[in-house]
């Protein structure tokens, strides 16, 4: 029995499907109850999170949790099911403290809402970028730059022609 | 009788115009420093001061240490041992701009790194050139359609050499230094009269 087969016995009505994705376990779990199975998650010895992605499929929003447990050499992968227009899932941060920067970031490129995170705001691109670069529905035709403003700090410019205005 | 005096202090000894190129030479007295010279058994250059500064100039291109993506590779090994810009006095990578006078864009130029790189080129003093090198800083290259990526590194600073490539070969490289130093060679007064042959 793999660790998703697993999670879905002990708590059947949380867990939505089983299988695998790219030779891991995939667990698909219900958004309501996602703080839950992660903690459930960390009492099976899942201590390491790898890695949050996030996937725009157009109609609906996916976050993938990568996780590795070492002492059992396993991986695992949750995956949540978002409504495209407004994404927010809990945070999980109470639990993996990695999961600070990666929700940040992948609220910054996909514009997922992380409810409980301390401190979400963006972590690649300077505050006051519009859109979220990873969505379908990103407009490509407003170019925007970054540039260092007067006090040193970077700022979001439509105009390219004037990068640098430290004093 | 009355002795004449001459005033010799009024007497201006006039000079002949040289007419003739032999006497135009002579005027010059050039001929004279030649055959100086030529007892001495020593040799005489003659150029104009800009050729003799940009000969100078393009001996010795000091580029500034910076690299931005996997192009950055390929300058590594265009200044060991095997390709060797040191035949061109250029080996010398220094690592603060304010001394060095060529800059290679090595690689992407992200929108994040685009202000930097505008600093890092402002910081150098003149007389400087710029190499871009590779798709990405010539045009964007694959990330051209991309967020986060600047359309070719002439945008935010001017531009001499591009050399082609994904990366370029060590020997592209070779062939874009040498076209910089073509360049570098004709530019100025004496480029103009023909002293640059």
């Amino acid at each position: 029995m793999n660790p998703a087969e697993e999670l879905k016995y002990l708590l059947p009505n949380s867990v939505v499907s089983v299988g695998i994705q790219t030779n891991k376990p995939l667990a698909v779990i219900r958004k309501e109850d996602f703080l839950k199975v992660a903690e459930k998650v960390k009492e099976l010895g899942f201590d390491s999170l790898s890695v949050i992605t996030g996937v725009d499929r157009v109609d609906r929003i996916e976050v993938i949790y990568n996780l590795f447990s070492y002492k059992k050499k396993q991986n695992l992968a949750l995956k949540v099911v978002l409504d495209h227009r407004s994404p927010e899932v809990d945070s999980v941060i109470s639990i993996w403290k990695v999961a600070d920067w990666l929700e940040r970031e992948t609220y910054d490129l996909v514009g997922v809402k992380f409810n409980g995170h301390p401190d979400l705001k963006r972590i690649l691109l300077p505050e006051g970028w519009i859109g979220h670069p990873l969505r379908k529905d990103y407009d490509m035709n407003t170019e925007q730059f970054v540039t260092i403003g007067e006090d040193g700090e970077d700022i979001v410019s439509f105009d390219g022609s004037n990068l640098l205005r430290r004093k | 009788m009355d002795p004449v005096t001459i005033d010799t202090t009024k007497i201006r000894i006039t000079k002949r115009k040289p007419e003739t190129a032999l006497e135009k030479l002579e005027d010059t007295n050039l001929i004279n420093t030649l055959l100086a010279a030529k007892d001495r058994e020593g040799f005489i250059l003659l150029t104009t001061i800009d050729q003799a500064m940009n000969w100078g100039r393009l001996s010795s291109l000091w580029p500034v240490t910076s690299g931005l993506a996997c192009c950055a590779i390929e300058m590594m090994a265009v200044s060991m041992a095997h390709h060797d810009i040191a035949r061109f006095g250029m080996e010398v990578f220094r690592a603060s701009p304010r001394q060095a006078d060529l800059m290679f864009v090595a690689g992407t130029v992200t929108k994040r790194m685009a202000p930097r790189v505008k600093q890092l080129y402002e910081m150098m003093a003149e007389p400087k050139w710029v190499i871009a090198v590779g798709s990405c800083a010539n045009t964007g290259g694959p990330y051209r359609e991309s967020y986060c990526v600047l359309k070719g590194v002439d945008n935010i600073i001017p531009v001499d050499v591009y050399i082609p490539g994904c990366p370029p070969r060590p020997e592209a490289w070779l062939y874009g230094i040498i076209q910089l130093r073509e360049k570098i060679k004709n530019e100025g007064y004496g480029a103009k009269w023909g002293l640059n042959k």
